[in-house]
């Protein structure tokens, strides 16, 4: 009974010296809970989210028996760095470093070779007038929308015939020929949002195409350039099955390749070593994220503004 | 992963652009020699880990000195990715010479002529066991020779039955023995450790069962050899058994996975082929594991029987076929290749790789279960039909669902036989 009479009292008396005395103090510990409430949720989700790169950090110390199965701790009493170790022998003669090389072969040549063929495409796409614009733009869009598996025996055989097999023109040519119809439609749309009256400027300066392209297209559009350097980069990076059909020299493998060869059903699997060099396999990629993630985010906040 | 459905019609496009390949181009005829000055290339190509690329490569060295007029260029990849690539490979007319090869892809591509009949080339096969050739042959032509065999069998850790204070089993045991022996461990495991997994859910397991009872799993003709109400009786076998401490459910199995409940150290036992010893000794981390014949009712039937683990093929298109031959010929054969791959591939076929190999430790215990069970194996059942695949993995799908509670045993095998069914008439 005594605890239904109070409620009313108290509330007055908590309230009432605030506003007077000290108005920021009690808005200020309001705030500072909510923060730490948001916080402690924010921290919670984060580590959900990140568990599962814990989880892999952490197995690539463990021994392989304490590895997935019926083992749920991330601790290990036997940890060291034996998979590392593994994983830098290389497979079959073939040294780690070598998947690297290829790797980086393969991602930097997707990179420069999509940056270049996308942007000069969607110039096209974007800025001239050229007969049957809207039909070629079309069926561009259209190629988007083909699955990949189909193409896959047509285009082998392609290759096959041309003698281009076990080399890495197949992986390539598509990305320097602006095959990607992502990123050409990534740009078109990104340069659309440019103002037309800085190309009719230039062109009463008498700018040409190449010069309109080089000097006000190319520099005004770096942020969506990054995004689709980033974008082919990791795309180009994990790539499995591209190079698993074209390439037959083990010489030649690409990291993806590599990493499975450590998990065999039909024999026994080291997931220790696999995950070792799934790790290994993650750093450039990550490297490569953290110099240009500001420009991600860059990039994506222009591409919403409509010029 | 590519599933069958996707592989099947990758290889029917497959078969259909290469023949009309084959017919724009010249076709190759007899094959082309070398020579010491000017050597002939094949490639072979090969799916496994890491250890056993090391170990290829150490053959291929082996047979290059010894053959200089011939080299070899190997590449591999992993399992699943290995089948795409050779359904593309065969699409575009470029599979490799010479390949390991699994006996579910025979009949598929044997079938469509992407294989060659290794019987028209000189491939030494008089130390093979004669009961084991037929698994490599279609219709009177060999397109595969085995290199290597699995027999099946119950392994069992010792340490773990000793702790619970059960005696090991010798391998001599009915149904209804085996099926106590699950319990027994199930009760005494107290929810930590299980019998083993529904053995039911195997397909081989049911092929072997059959064998018991003298039923053919397939006829001739590629149809289903047995009943429904055969397959009823064989999945009540477990009835009592499902949901128990005697085998492990399906929900704990998942959440295993990629590992299995015995390599994770959460059965006592698993009905399995034999040469998954090194994996579950990589797995689990016992220090030893034990191999016993499978539960029969008929104590001289054991229905067992030695399956190639992986077979040595050949392309159709090789332009090669004196070489290949001698370097398939090499791989089987040869002693020193048997002392290179030891049991990682299977139990060596021919006797002359066999005897010409050391085997210790793991391998000397895969080596000698299969001579124990000599006196009971029978002929290696025929290539499985095409499709099989899928009727394996539907035959365990069902039995997940029936452990799941979702389907009863008659429901079961109605369900199971309609996919079946559908499945051989498509492919008939």
């Amino acid at each position: 009974m005594t605890t239904m009479a109070t409620p009313t009292q108290p509330a007055p008396t908590k309230t009432a010296p605030a506003p007077v005395y000290n108005p920021k103090s009690e808005s200020g510990t309001a705030k500072r809970i909510k923060s730490t409430i948001f916080h402690i949720v924010a921290l919670a989700l984060v580590a959900m989210v990140l568990y599962p790169a814990l989880w892999m950090i952490a197995s690539s110390f463990k021994p392989n028996s304490e590895i997935g199965g019926a083992n749920t701790s991330l601790w290990s009493n036997n940890f060291s760095f034996d998979n590392f170790a593994t994983a830098m022998e290389g497979i079959g003669g073939v040294s780690t470093l070598t998947f690297f090389t290829n790797s980086l072969i393969l991602a930097v040549g997707a990179v420069v070779g999509t940056v270049l063929s996308a942007s000069i495409s969607a110039y096209a796409f974007a800025r001239i007038n050229f007969p049957g614009r809207g039909l070629f733009f079309g069926m561009m869009i259209a190629t988007l929308l083909l699955p990949f598996h189909v193409v896959i025996i047509p285009q082998y055989i392609v290759f096959q015939q041309l003698g281009l097999v076990d080399t890495y023109i197949p992986l390539l040519i598509g990305k320097f020929l602006a095959a990607d119809a992502f990123f050409v439609f990534l740009m078109v749309q990104f340069m659309r949002g440019l103002p037309a009256e800085l190309d009719e400027a230039a062109r009463i300066d008498g700018a040409g195409h190449v010069r309109i392209f080089g000097s006000i297209m190319l520099p005004l559009m770096k942020p969506a350039l990054i995004s689709t350097s980033i974008f082919s980069f990791i795309w180009s990076w994990n790539d499995f099955l591209g190079p698993l059909l074209y390439l037959n020299t083990p010489e030649k493998y690409p990291l993806p390749l590599a990493l499975r060869l450590f998990v065999d059903q039909t024999q026994s699997s080291d997931y220790g070593a696999m995950i070792a060099m799934s790790v290994l396999a993650l750093l450039p990629v990550l490297v490569f994220f953290l110099v240009f993630q500001r420009y991600i985010v860059e990039g994506v906040s222009t591409q919403g503004l409509k010029g | 992963m590519i599933d069958r459905r996707k592989f099947l019609g990758t290889v029917a496009l497959g078969t259909a652009s290469a023949a009309f390949l084959a017919a724009c181009g010249q076709s190759s005829t007899a094959g082309q020699a070398g020579s010491a000055e000017n050597p002939v290339t094949i490639t072979y190509t090969w799916w496994g880990n890491d250890d056993r690329a090391e170990r290829t490569r150490k053959a291929i060295a082996l047979f290059e000195s010894k053959n200089p007029d011939i080299k070899v260029n190997g590449n591999f990849s992993d399992f699943a990715g290995y089948w795409q690539k050779r359904a593309t490979e065969a699409a575009g007319g470029g599979l490799p010479d010479v390949m390991q090869w699994d006996l579910s892809y025979l009949r598929d591509y044997g079938q469509r002529n992407q294989l060659l009949d290794l019987g028209t080339v000189k491939v030494n096969t008089d130390s093979f066991d004669k009961s084991l050739l037929p698994s490599g042959q279609i219709k009177g032509k060999t397109y595969g020779i085995p290199t290597s065999t699995n027999a099946f069998a119950v392994y069992y850790d010792p340490a773990k039955l000793q702790s619970l204070g059960i005696a090991e089993p010798d391998g001599t045991w009915t149904y209804k023995e085996f099926n106590a022996f699950l319990t027994e461990v199930g009760a005494k495991g107290n929810g930590t450790l299980f019998g083993g997994t529904d053995y039911t859910g195997i397909w081989w397991n049911f092929n072997i069962w059959l064998r018991q009872n003298n039923i053919q799993a397939f006829t001739e003709d590629g149809k289903l050899g047995f009943s429904k109400d055969d397959l009823k009786k064989w999945w009540n076998l477990t009835a009592d058994l499902r949901g128990t401490g005697a085998i492990v459910g399906e929900d704990k199995t998942t959440q295993l996975l990629p590992k299995s409940p015995f390599g994770s150290n959460v059965t006592a036992t698993e009905v399995t082929w034999d040469n998954f010893m090194a994996g579950y000794l990589a797995d689990s981390g016992a220090k030893e594991l034990k191999l016993v014949p499978v539960p029969s009712d008929d104590p001289d039937n054991l229905g067992l029987f030695l399956k190639p683990s992986m077979l040595m093929v050949a392309s159709a298109k090789t332009k090669y076929k004196d070489a290949a031959a001698r370097f398939i010929d090499f791989m089987v054969n040869d002693p020193e290749v048997g002392q290179i791959f030891k049991t990682s591939r299977g139990v060596p076929a021919s006797k002359t790789q066999r005897d010409g190999t050391t085997f210790e430790g793991t391998d000397k215990l895969v080596v000698d279960y299969e001579k124990s069970i000599e006196k009971y194996l029978k002929d290696a059942p025929e290539p499985p039909i095409v499709g099989f695949g899928t009727l394996e993995s539907t035959f365990k799908r069902v039995t997940q669902d029936l452990n799941y509670g979702k389907l009863t045993v008659d429901g079961a095998v109605d369900a199971w036989f309609k996919e079946a069914e559908d499945l051989i008439k498509q492919n008939a």
